[in-house]
């Protein structure tokens, strides 16, 4: 192993955390927010994936103006299954909304499956390559990298600076409370959802401009968010971000030595392990 | 006039009925104090009375309208705004932030400047934690931060359950006292307290709960000379 493909792989898991983090960031604001670990978070990153291809394939629409539009189905699509699947069952024990949310994901794959079955498909689409040397990071992967930051940034702007925003991390805190103060908390529950879905599905959509995809994808990377969750330590956007570096990183250079395949082995393995010796997350404070 | 009119007021948890047909009033300007020992159901009324738990029966009317069946963020729209049991402010949130939260409201919202410059003249010890994280404040501290948040909505009618519990005996004074303050400016309150000596002083009207019914009520000053009180709750 040289030092070029070393770097290469650095440089190739750092951009791919951040995309990791991005939709890790989406269960963490749902878990966050609501105490509803989101079963169909996987099947909305595929959603995501077959949202862009179609848009590109079908309407020729470029793929980072795609993402924009995504969001906004994410949000939308997240409100509706807050309010057909999440609303009636959310002050119930945690296993009526775990069921919720696979049942939720159950009926996505299952649709997906029918009508695009389970063939691989991959966005025709580049943007190049930044060469340094013989060293070449593809262009999507910077373009991925970078729009997730700036995902990031908007999210925490948002929770932090905005009324609604606020009243997200308020409900959060304390629903009781925050419903003393006038606040419809149920919106906000809703509004909380419909954001953790779209960030799944952007993330979803950035992760199909590098490689290719089926209708199970989402599973995988789902199984990634919640070792970033793990990683990050539940709570804050940063952590989450931060979480989905570190396992783009161990990930890409890791496999220098082993099999991809042997990936979610070892993530899981990962899982087990920090759940084990540091259950509040490497990074978490508390 | 009445704020609050409340008539035959059940509820309970799941199977267990704990309130047992509560009639109470609260007259406008003027403040309402529940007393009763520990488990004797007032957090359960005042909780019923916001739509945090639903009545069983009975109806809620507030200015002479029908609210029993609004839910809580709908109430406080209206000005009624609880200081709940326990403070709950919101911990991980600047005391600021806490005090913008208080002032969600439309109401609230549009009178901003003004119920800050107002909570800050009652309780000036804020203004210095202002970028502090409420839930590194003291126990006191949290309970000034709860009471001036649930001012910067600009109540109507304003509840505060047990907003001395937990504090020291100088605490408890200043609380008092800022509670008999919001008294001579006419704002409305019913009052959830433990403390009879200090409560009785201030109060107009009176309710003594008992096992989920009103065992008794009167004037503030005539349930200070009752022998049941003195026996019950003054130990004299
Ligand atoms: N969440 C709950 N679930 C079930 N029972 C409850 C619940 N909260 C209170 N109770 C019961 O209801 C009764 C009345 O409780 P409540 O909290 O209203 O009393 P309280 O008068 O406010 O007492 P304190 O002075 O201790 O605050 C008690 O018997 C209590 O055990
Ligand atoms: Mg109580």
């Amino acid at each position: 192993m040289n030092a070029e493909v070393l770097i290469d792989s650095i440089i190739s898991g750092l951009l791919l955390g951040l995309v990791y983090g991005l939709a890790a960031i989406g269960l963490n604001l749902i878990w966050g927010v609501m105490k509803v670990i989101n079963l169909s978070h996987g099947a909305f990153i595929a959603l995501g994936m077959f949202s862009i291809w179609i848009l590109y394939t079908s309407f020729g629409i470029f793929p980072y103006i795609g993402i924009i539009m995504i969001l906004g189905l994410g949000l939308v699509l997240g409100i509706i299954t807050y309010f057909g699947a999440l609303h009636r069952v959310i002050d119930a024990p945690e296993l009526s909304t775990l069921l919720a949310t696979f049942s939720v994901s159950l009926i996505i794959i299952g649709f997906g499956t029918f009508i695009f079955k389970t063939n691989p498909k991959a966005l025709d689409f580049s943007l190049g390559g930044i060469e340094a040397g013989s060293i070449v990071i593809l262009g999507t992967k910077v373009a991925t990298g970078v729009i997730s930051i700036i995902f990031t940034v908007l999210l925490y702007a948002f929770l932090y600076k905005t009324r609604p925003g606020k009243a997200i991390r308020a409900v959060s805190m304390n629903r009781t409370a925050a419903e003393l103060m006038g606040i419809n908390s149920s919106l906000i529950l809703a509004l909380s959802f419909g954001i953790g879905i779209a960030l799944a599905m952007v993330a979803g959509a950035l992760i199909a401009t590098i490689f290719p995809f089926t209708i199970l994808s989402g599973g995988g990377y789902e199984l990634k968010s919640f070792v970033i969750c793990v990683l990050g330590g539940l709570g804050s956007p940063i952590g989450a971000l931060v979480g989905g570096i570190t396992l783009g990183l161990i990930e890409s250079v890791v496999t220098l030595g082993i099999q991809t395949s042997f990936v979610p082995v070892l993530e899981f393995a990962l899982l087990v392990a920090i759940l084990v010796l540091k259950p509040s997350g490497l990074l978490g404070g508390k | 006039m009445n704020s609050l009119e409340v008539r035959d007021l059940e509820s309970g948890y799941g199977e267990v009925k704990v309130l047992w047909g509560l009639n109470l009033d609260v007259r406008k300007g003027q403040l309402t104090t529940i007393l009763g020992s520990n488990g004797s159901g007032k957090t359960t009324f005042l909780r019923t009375v916001m739509g945090i738990i639903n009545p069983w029966n009975g109806n809620i009317k507030f200015n002479g309208e029908d609210v029993t069946k609004l839910s809580t963020h709908q109430k406080a729209e209206k000005g009624i705004i609880m200081v709940p049991e326990g403070r709950l402010v919101f911990p991980e949130m600047s005391v600021y932030e806490n005090l913008e939260m208080g002032a969600y409201t439309k109401r609230g919202r549009e009178k901003f400047d003004d119920s800050l410059e107002f909570v800050v003249s009652l309780f000036p010890r804020l203004k210095e934690r202002f970028n502090q994280k409420a839930g590194t404040l003291s126990g006191g501290e949290q309970q000034m931060l709860a009471i001036a948040r649930g001012l910067m909505s600009r109540p109507d009618l304003f509840i505060l359950d047990e907003p001395s519990l937990g504090l020291a005996p100088k605490l408890v004074i200043e609380v008092f006292e800022t509670i008999n303050k919001l008294r001579e400016q006419g704002l409305t309150m019913l009052l959830v307290e433990q403390n009879v000596h200090l409560s009785l002083a201030i109060t107009d009207y009176v309710y003594v709960l008992s096992e989920g019914r009103i065992k008794m009520e009167g004037k503030g000053e005539e349930l200070a000379e009752s022998d049941e009180i003195r026996k019950a709750y003054l130990g004299v």
